[in-house]
């Protein structure tokens, strides 16, 4: 019974034999990315970048629940992303704009 | 007035094919009504943010990133021929941004002196 289940997904049209498993599975590398950068200085975050990644995190978060099949390897991976990206957009932020009198001083 | 009378119809292709031609793009089944078109938009910006930063000095790349992006964008390129309906403008997408963040990466193996450059340990003014 176990080795039929294992089977069916082993076998399956979205399984590991196939790019449409392996394609969003790595997707998380860009979350794990942005995750090991998240101790980095913001100085050293890309505005352009996280902002790309919240924005494919948002739409492809829509986007895999209205395809078929729904795709919820997908759909985990840009709410990941979506996560990581507004994550380091509200760190650089929070540097550049709020704490303006310490880097005032810094920049001595 | 008159040059704006005389600069209609005949300037480009014929009108009423271009007319066709995009009327059959708005309701192709990889068009702008669909989610295989805005998607691939979305990721278009990973394009862009790689071509701005391409201007940036290399300390402000992330190694990170950039390497899972060119592994991302190489395993997208097979998944958006492979996937049904085939998908050219994910394909397209994901083939500049191959090329964009190789070259980015290979700007940041530079500067941390994997490629034969100088280790830079500050950021330097050049």
């Amino acid at each position: 019974m176990a080795t039929s289940k294992f089977q069916a997904l082993w076998n399956h049209p979205a399984g590991p034999k196939t790019i449409h498993f392996w394609a969003p599975t790595f997707k998380w590398g860009i979350s794990i990315a942005n995750i090991a950068d998240s101790t980095k200085p913001p100085e050293k975050v890309s505005y352009p970048q996280q902002i790309a990644v919240t924005a494919t995190g948002v739409i492809w978060t829509r986007y895999s629940t209205v395809i078929t099949p729904k795709n919820w390897n997908l759909f985990s991976v840009n709410v990941a992303m979506a996560a990581t990206g507004i994550y380091q957009l509200t760190r650089k932020i929070r540097h550049d704009y709020f704490s303006e009198e310490q880097a005032a001083v810094a920049k001595e | 007035m008159s040059d704006f009378a005389i600069m209609t119809v005949p300037d480009f292709c014929a009108a009423d094919s271009c007319m066709a031609s995009f009327k059959a793009f708005l309701n192709s089944p990889v068009g702008p009504k669909t989610t295989h078109f805005w998607g691939p938009v979305a990721n278009w910006g990973f394009v862009i943010a790689g071509l701005v930063d391409m201007q940036k000095p290399p300390e402000m790349i992330s190694g990170n990133m950039t390497a899972a992006m060119c592994i991302y964008s190489g395993l997208f390129m097979r998944f958006a021929w492979m996937v049904q309906p085939r998908n050219y403008l994910l394909l397209a997408c994901h083939a500049s941004n191959e090329s964009v963040q190789l070259y980015q990466l290979s700007r940041w193996a530079k500067g941390q002196g994997y490629l034969g450059g100088e280790k830079k340990d500050e950021a330097s003014s050049q």
